[in-house]
């Protein structure tokens, strides 16, 4: 069973790509329960580009972000960071990737200028002062008075800026993001969207899960819908132009339409 | 990386409201401790010396050595105050005889109970219980608390080894819960010294000793809630554990452990040995009463010479008769105390799974309280008792007050017979336990508590490499 979905019969797409950050490569997970949660998923992020990620509840988004940063081990397939391979290399593909989670939640007790030094420190990130954190938790649009805050008494924006805040200060070449917009009021919304096209422009490869239809369709280089573990679609921004993309979603959800 | 985690982990749980809230009052609860010790030895010393001054008053006024009720008393120490063990329980009084067995009586629980209240109070107690609790409280949640809070995926999508990641993190714990509680006791101990407790320089490294036996203990605590936090999922489970281990250490296994050690031997009462030598007495003196009545001076005319006789006789009477119940009761006591020590084996074999009993044991060892103390204070008494018989013997000319009847014929045209001076008596000097000695018995459960640190740190060690940290 593990054979067959190891697919290393297709020597040519093991090939690094220098300019391709994030690749997954016929990457399969089965979870003990015996649910095949990802079934041979191929998806390329190349630096400089965002792919979004869309697809139902259960469809495989937070597997593949875990496979990415081998919280869980393949059971077919590799997942690559930079060339890395994760499941063989997790350590050397971690740094080379900026995680945030879909319900960002950071050390409780400390304020939000602690919590941003404990990350950067140990994203490797040792000379930096208060000053620089404060640079950047104000970049991601957390007032000045939040900064001696503790994360207690954070609503869900400000953990979720913070949690922006610290991705950015580790400066990786990849950055991972499982539905970062959920529940962000719309101009906490609007400034995310910002962020990301600035990342962009720092050459990031940004490999997103949402489940927002038209914040993908506006920010996103290419756009891959799930299904049932599956990339049932994946289309560039140009492909997508003239389609109505939630029809297409609801199609490719219902079933009616087959890759 | 370990760096900043262990510093993370300071940070952590000094900021927390729960250490905020509950160190004062561990601090608070040692530094009483030592406190109430220190009370409870002045205390103890002024009823000590008021004992033998009171000793020697009713001699006053005596005239012959042979009428003297002398009786002596164990001192109190500086540590058994702290660390009360059996102190409390057994006899602080002696009588003595010039010959025969020696028994204590009136422990300081039979004067007065109320201050059996004051055994809840000393070190031991405040380690073993509360400090367990203390310990609890902190290693709990550490690694699965991380998990429902979410962050310790959020420092796993970082290039952070996990060794290095748990590692911080009891070496963060371990220092930021222990290094605190050292302030209280160097308090306590600095109390002591405002209080003028006589500590020895023996007595200061014996104390030092029972501290690092309840660094050892608190961390066993630690190191076993922080593994069992790291093999379940949730913290309420972790902590319900921990709380169920807590119960069997402190309160079920050593009590198990006496029940079943109940069983392994069945040791006569006090009581009943007593009744066996006590008719093993009367079976004797009926004996020589019947020899007393056979017994026939000889008829020189002169009573002193007279007198003389009968008093050889008796006394020759009365040592026989003396080698026998001595012999008799040696023989019974052995069989008790092997009983006893059988008992006290199994008990204590059995008790030791438990770190709490582990401590408890190397505690009182070390601070001389352990069950060995009534054995040693007789000990004492009894090679006491040989310089008291030389004295006495001295005194009254080779008769030894104890046991039997001793007759002295007072003649009427003697002069006013003058008082005896207590004051001449040889000075009981009681020595504690030797520290070497005391090391000896202490070292196993020493050992004991090093080991189940070793065992719960590898167990949460082993656990977390194969924790999954999402
Ligand atoms: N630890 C697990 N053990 C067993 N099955 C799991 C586990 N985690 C996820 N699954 C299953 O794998 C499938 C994919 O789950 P996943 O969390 O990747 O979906 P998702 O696309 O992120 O969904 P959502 O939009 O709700 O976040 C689901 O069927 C889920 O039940
Ligand atoms: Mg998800």
């Amino acid at each position: 069973m593990k054979n067959s979905e190891q697919s290393l019969s297709h020597p040519e797409k093991f090939k690094v790509d220098t300019s391709v950050m994030l690749e997954a490569l016929d990457l399969s997970k089965r979870y003990e329960d015996g649910v095949l949660a990802l079934d041979r998923l191929n998806l390329q992020v190349r630096s400089g580009q965002i792919f979004a990620m869309l697809g139902a509840n259960g469809a495989g988004k937070t597997t593949t972000i875990n496979l990415f940063l081998n919280y869980i081990d393949p059971t077919g397939g590799e997942a690559r960071v930079n060339g890395i391979t994760t499941h063989k290399n997790p350590l050397q593909a971690k740094s080379n990737l900026s995680y945030v989670s879909e319900n960002v939640t950071l050390y409780p007790n400390f304020t939000a200028l602690q919590n941003m030094d404990f990350f950067a420190r140990i994203a490797g990130k040792n000379g930096l002062s208060y000053a620089d954190y404060a640079e950047i938790l104000n970049r991601v649009g957390l007032q000045t008075e939040a900064h001696h805050k503790k994360l207690k008494d954070f609503s869900k924006g400000m953990r979720q800026k913070c949690g922006i805040a610290i991705a950015i200060i580790k400066d990786a070449p990849a950055v991972l993001l499982d539905e970062p917009t959920a529940g962000l009021d719309p101009q906490a919304g609007r400034e995310f969207i910002d962020l990301l096209s600035r990342l962009r422009e720092e050459g990031k490869a940004v490999l997103m899960s949402t489940h927002d239809i038209f914040r993908a369709r506006e920010i996103a280089d290419e756009i891959g819908i799930m299904s049932a573990g599956r990339l049932v679609l994946q289309a560039g921004k140009d492909e997508l132009a003239g389609e109505d993309l939630e029809k297409l979603y609801m199609e490719y959800m219902s079933g009616s339409k087959q890759n | 990386m370990f760096k900043t985690i262990v510093i993370k982990e300071i940070r952590d749980i000094t900021k927390s409201k729960k250490f905020l809230m509950s160190f004062p009052a561990a601090a608070l609860l040692i530094i009483l401790s030592f406190y109430v010790g220190g009370r409870w030895f002045q205390l103890n010393q002024h009823r000590y010396e008021a004992a033998l001054a009171g000793n020697l008053r009713q001699m006053e006024g005596i005239t012959d050595w042979i009428m003297v009720k002398h009786h002596i008393f164990l001192p109190p120490q500086p540590l058994a105050a702290l660390v009360n063990g059996v102190d409390n329980d057994i006899g602080r009084n002696i009588e003595m005889f010039g010959q025969g067995e020696l028994e204590s009586g009136d422990s300081r629980f039979s004067d007065d109970p109320v201050f059996a209240m004051f055994r809840f109070l000393d070190i031991e107690f405040i380690f073993s219980v509360v400090l367990a609790l203390f310990a609890i409280m902190f290693g709990y949640n550490a690694v699965n608390g991380e998990k429902e809070t979410g962050t310790l995926r959020l420092v796993f999508a970082n290039a952070v080894p996990k060794e290095q990641f748990i590692l911080g993190k009891m070496t963060g714990v371990l220092l930021t819960v222990i290094i605190p509680l050292l302030l209280p006791i160097l308090a306590g101990c600095l109390i002591l010294m405002l209080m003028r407790i006589p500590m020895t320089a023996d007595d200061w490294i014996r104390l030092s000793l029972i501290v690092t036996a309840g660094i050892l203990y608190f961390s066993v605590f630690l190191l076993l809630s922080i593994f069992l936090s790291a093999v379940t999922r949730s913290s309420s489970t972790s902590f319900l554990f921990a709380l169920l281990v807590w119960i069997f250490a402190t309160l079920i296994i050593p009590r198990v452990a006496v029940l079943l050690a109940g069983r392994a031997a069945n040791v006569p009462a006090v009581d009943e040995i007593a009744a066996q030598k006590f008719s093993f007495r009367s079976q004797l003196w009926a004996e020589d009463v019947q020899k007393m009545n056979r017994f026939t001076p000889p008829r020189t005319g002169n009573p002193r010479e007279m007198m003389d006789a009968f008093q050889r006789f008796m006394g020759d009477l009365s040592r026989k008769r003396n080698e026998k119940i001595m012999a008799y009761a040696k023989r019974l006591n052995e069989e008790r105390r092997n009983l006893q020590n059988l008992q006290e084996t199994t008990a204590f074999s059995i008790s030791r799974i438990s770190p709490a009993s582990n401590f408890s044991l190397a505690a009182m060892h070390l601070a001389g309280t352990s069950i060995e103390l009534k054995q040693h204070f007789l000990d004492e008494a009894m090679s006491y008792q040989q310089s008291y018989a030389k004295f006495l013997s001295a005194k009254t000319g080779g008769l030894l007050p104890g046991s039997g009847m001793v007759f002295r014929l007072i003649e009427e045209d003697d002069e006013e017979p003058e008082t005896i001076n207590p004051h001449e008596l040889p000075v009981f000097e009681y020595k504690p336990a030797t520290l070497s000695a005391l090391l000896d018995y202490a070292f196993f459960d020493l050992a004991m508590l090093v080991l189940f640190n070793l065992i719960f740190f590898a167990g949460g060690y082993a656990a977390f490499l194969r924790y999954d940290v999402r």
